[in-house]
């Protein structure tokens, strides 16, 4: 790409405007996270002096250590880390069933074409566009015929309920590309419906894997509305926690405290993003371009 | 009993008649070829023959059993896929013994065969690549080791050699054939190009449109074809068809066609008696290009050579060949000659007929004119 770019000096001139324009974007959103990571290591005292954008004179991991162990959440002072595990038994078998369950829909609905598979596609799809209020108070009332209100399994199957209609478009549209001359090869071979998946075509989809792991976690993870709505008290996951704690009012209000609470929240997900974001845009491209 | 008989088989895809009635029959160790252009059906029946396609009537006989409703995994087929289809996340060892995995073959034999297979095809040293580190020719040996090394009674091969380039693509020619010839395997082939078909082949059968046209030997699908269509497909440069007339000569007929403002008279020697039948009627005779020569090097012995003088329009040299054009019947026709025969255009040069290879057609039918069977070309032919 490189070896693409002008290399006069008017060219020159428009590349920095470009990046002078682009970093000043970057800043803006980097702002907000520099503004929170700086108080959170801040002292109260420093942080009622006003200097918001001042890095801090004196660090200090007290908020930190507050926000995850001792920080009142409601009547109960005992941090986040119980919610940040809710949260994460929530997230690992929401995102592993539901993109196990997208890839099923996806190798039938392009390998194992019956009569109808539009059909069942299009209803499938459509399930990405129904908001999440709409459900609330049916599945409220589906979750208390399971006896699963209140608790995170409830949250769990709420979300790969959810999660379906996008895993499925991934991994439908991914296989959609895949040669059934492989399946075809394979059933010779002598290998079954369940071989062929797992051994052939499974193995061949990395890059849509990453994309939904990404797409789900990011989604499951900083999901507020089911789990403020199904789950509350000690089944709450953490994003129910932040807010609970910003809201538990002991007199001052402990920025400091509420900004590592938050950060705590947020680090999983950037997480996932720098360990696989470069899979992201490539497997959302796969497919469309060669190469 | 023959080893693999297609007998009456079609194929429906709801209103779409794709196959209408396919009857072939081959033997122990053939190299069956279907060819015909795209659209014919040829690669549908071959996907029949696997068990990848159902089939809508009819019946499928391999070793005298009939093997319609048989899983593809248990007809003891395998099959050379045209885009190779290897399994990309397997080595090239994980791909060619993933058959024999599946039958459940312990680890060791596995392996064994494995081996045995990639020193045939000479890829020993590639056993631990992928197969997106590999060039065109080594897929398609891999793909062909994975059919081997099965050992199955029936190879399927779905145009295996339209993915490469030309040079290698006539070695890959010459290596399935000489692999069909150290084995003596059966081989159900399918291609579009008719020179592989002419290859490779022991028997080929010519497809159109869902219908089979011809059955038979290289040889005689190409000196003796069932209609315009195989005379026409088969050969490069093609065959010669000439718009002519059958006339009655001293009691025997002949063929007349227009040549410029004169006529060019041609005797008649192969299905003399049909054409008898069709004397002042119109025909399209057939000549393939070696069939018109130079007079020096046409064959006299036979003594069916006629010779006349045509107009030279183009000459196309091809460093084996001369091939001369000239204008007969309103066409332009092709004549093979000798190298180095030296003409120009614009010239009229004497070109010799060889009468006894002309096959004449019936304009309305495009069928062949021609005698009850006999031995007429010393080749059994089977009717299509």
């Amino acid at each position: 790409m490189s070896a693409a770019l002008p290399t006069t000096r008017q060219g020159a001139a428009t590349r920095a405007i470009l990046y002078a324009i682009l970093l000043v974007f970057a800043v803006i959103y980097l702002l907000p996270l520099y503004v929170m990571l700086t108080t959170s290591f801040k002292t109260l005292d420093e942080i009622h002096q006003g200097n918001m954008l001042a890095l801090p004179v004196e660090w200090t991991f007290a908020p930190w250590r507050e926000a995850w162990g001792s920080a009142c959440i409601g009547l109960e002072c005992n941090g986040v880390h119980g919610y940040f595990f809710n949260s994460i038994k929530i997230v690992i078998p929401a995102v592993l069933i539901s993109g196990l369950l997208g890839a099923f829909n996806g190798y039938v609905l392009t390998k194992w074409k019956f009569r109808g598979h539009k059909i069942v596609f299009g209803l499938i799809l459509f399930s990405c566009f129904i908001p999440f209020q709409i459900i609330l108070l049916p599945m409220a009332r589906m979750l208390g015929v399971l006896h699963l209100a209140n608790s995170t399994w409830g949250l769990v199957l709420v979300h790969i309920i959810y999660g379906i209609g996008f895993t499925t478009l991934f991994f439908r549209n991914f296989y959609a590309s895949f040669p059934d001359e492989l399946v075809r090869a394979a059933q010779l071979d002598g290998a079954g419906f369940f071989v062929i998946f797992f051994r052939i075509l499974l193995p061949a989809s990395v890059p849509i894997i990453v994309v939904t792991i990404i797409w789900q976690f990011t989604n499951v993870w900083n999901d507020f509305l089911f789990g403020v709505s199904f789950a509350s008290g000690d089944s709450a996951p953490i994003t129910v926690a932040l807010n609970n704690l910003v809201n538990s009012s002991t007199g001052v209000k402990a920025y400091n405290v509420n900004m590592a609470a938050a950060m705590v929240a947020a680090v999983p997900t950037l997480i996932v993003y720098i360990l696989a974001g470069k899979y992201f845009l490539r497997g959302l491209m796969s497919g469309s371009v060669k190469g | 009993m023959s080893f693999l008989h297609i007998n009456n088989v079609h194929k429906r895809f709801g209103e779409t008649h794709v196959l209408k009635g396919i009857d072939i029959s081959i033997e122990q160790g053939d190299f069956l070829v279907l060819v015909g252009p795209s659209g014919c059906g040829k690669s549908t029946l071959l996907n029949m023959i696997a068990g990848l396609d159902s089939i809508s009537e009819g019946e499928l006989l391999l070793d005298g059993r009939c093997i319609n409703d048989v899983h593809p995994s248990r007809r003891d087929i395998a099959m050379v896929f045209q885009s190779y289809a290897l399994y990309p996340s397997m080595t090239v060892a994980g791909n060619i013994g993933f058959g024999l995995e599946m039958r459940k073959v312990p680890r060791k034999e596995r392996r064994e065969a494995v081996d045995r297979v990639a020193k045939l095809l000479q890829i020993e040293n590639l056993l631990d690549r992928k197969p997106g580190q590999l060039s065109g020719g080594q897929r398609q040996r891999v793909a062909m080791g994975r059919a081997l090394v099965r050992d199955p009674q029936l190879f399927l091969f779905d145009e295996p050699l339209s993915n490469l380039d030309a040079k290698l693509r006539v070695d890959m020619r010459t290596e399935i054939k000489q692999l069909h010839q150290r084995l003596g395997t059966t081989i159900v082939y399918v291609t579009h190009d008719q020179i592989e078909a002419m290859t490779l082949a022991s028997r080929i059968a010519v497809m159109r449109g869902g219908e089979l046209q011809q059955l038979g030997t290289p040889q005689a699908v190409y000196d003796d074809p069932n209609n315009l269509f195989v005379a026409g497909f088969m050969g490069s440069p093609s065959m010669n068809l000439i718009e002519a007339r059958i006339v009655e000569r001293d009691g025997v007929p002949v063929a007349q066609a227009i040549a410029g403002d004169t006529t060019l008279t041609l005797p008649i020697v192969r299905d003399r008696q049909a054409l008898r039948d069709w004397c002042d009627r119109d025909v399209i005779i057939g000549l393939r290009p070696e069939a018109i020569t130079d007079p020096a090097s046409a064959n006299h012995r036979e003594g069916n050579i006629h010779e006349a003088e045509l107009p030279v329009e183009l000459v196309e040299p091809t460093g084996a060949d001369l091939y001369v054009v000239t204008s007969l019947g309103g066409a332009h026709i092709n004549a093979r000659m000798r190298p180095g025969t030296p003409l120009r255009p614009g010239e009229r040069a004497r070109f010799a007929f060889d009468v006894s290879r002309m096959v004449v057609f019936d304009p309305e039918t495009e069928g062949r004119v021609r005698d009850e069977r006999t031995a007429d070309v010393g080749d059994v032919l089977e009717t299509a």
